[in-house]
């Protein structure tokens, strides 16, 4: 179980990649973001994108379950307070493998709630080609480890 | 979102609400986010939150669902670079009803390609008991009405 203490800053960790799908795209954008670019391919062709492409929400989704797999769900994860800064860099295609890191840039006991603190992470998402997709900057509150 | 010359600074809007089932929270979570409080009613009551909680990311996507259907025009509309301060300030639960409101902050024309611009929103998501769950600053691409103008 990963605590609080767990956390240290400048520490960076690699995550497995993760393809996405075109049926998986549509089917998140039919729900959450049926844009044009989102849905359907045609339309997506005469867009900015070029082409279909993932709702930047689907691929914050994904980023999201890679990391309950893999970090948040071994440990004494609290929730989070929210995301200082998202931004989507580049478009994500179908087919596309996306590779996160990510990095610890702050750790802080609660001041009122000595029994948790705030991390405070960047992560960056690459597409197989080594381009940037995403970045974010979020916060994650986690129990201490008890005594 | 409107054409770029529709966008009147600091003028707000509400657009839309929906309703969280307990299934449709717990799909998304075991997709996305399944972490107990998301996906498990009885793991979710021993937990600080009390009971099944919806993922922050399911909120979020459900204000861009409220978003597309009733304020972003699509001819207009060319997507977003990100967003910036997004805080999950309460929880949301089975049952809650959330609805959106967006105020635009500023806009600035593009430099290099005419016709286009870009706006900042703050968006906020409120639940049937007024209290502001989600808020964060977005930012919106969109085409001019008359490109000749820019």
């Amino acid at each position: 179980m990963k605590y609080l203490e767990d956390f240290i800053v400048g520490q960076v960790m690699d995550y497995p990649p993760r393809t996405v799908s075109e049926e998986e795209i549509i089917a998140f954008a039919r729900d959450y973001d049926p844009q044009p670019f989102h849905l359907d391919k045609e339309a997506a062709k005469q867009s900015l994108f070029g082409g279909l492409c993932a709702s930047g929400w689907h691929t914050a989704g994904l980023m999201m379950r890679i990391l309950v797999d893999n970090m948040i769900g071994q440990s004494a994860s609290m929730g989070s307070p929210g995301v200082d800064q998202l931004r989507w860099v580049k478009p994500v295609f179908p087919g596309d493998t996306l590779h996160l890191r990510g990095e610890v840039v702050e750790a802080r006991v609660s001041q009122s709630k000595p029994d948790r603190g705030v991390i405070t992470s960047r992560y960056e998402m690459r597409n197989q080609k080594g381009e940037t997709v995403l970045t974010m900057q979020a916060k994650g509150m986690y129990a201490r480890r008890p005594v | 979102m409107q054409y770029y010359e529709d966008i009147e600074i600091g003028a707000s809007r509400d657009f839309g609400s929906r309703t969280f089932t307990e299934a449709e929270i717990i799909a998304f979570a075991r997709q996305f986010d399944p972490q107990p409080f998301h996906v498990d009613p009885e793991a979710a009551r021993k937990t600080a939150f009390g009971g099944l909680i919806a993922s922050g990311w399911h909120t979020a996507a459900v204000v861009m669902r409220l978003l597309v259907d009733s304020a972003i025009d699509l001819e207009a509309g060319l997507g977003s670079p990100g967003f910036d301060d997004l805080a999950w300030l309460k929880p949301v639960r089975p049952g809650d009803t959330i609805r959106g409101r967006m105020t635009c902050i500023d806009k600035t024309p593009s430099r290099s390609r005419p016709g286009i611009g870009s706006a900042r929103f703050m968006v906020e998501a409120i639940n049937q008991k007024d209290e502001l769950v989600m808020r964060f600053t977005s930012i919106g691409i969109m085409r001019f009405r008359n490109p000749a103008q820019t």
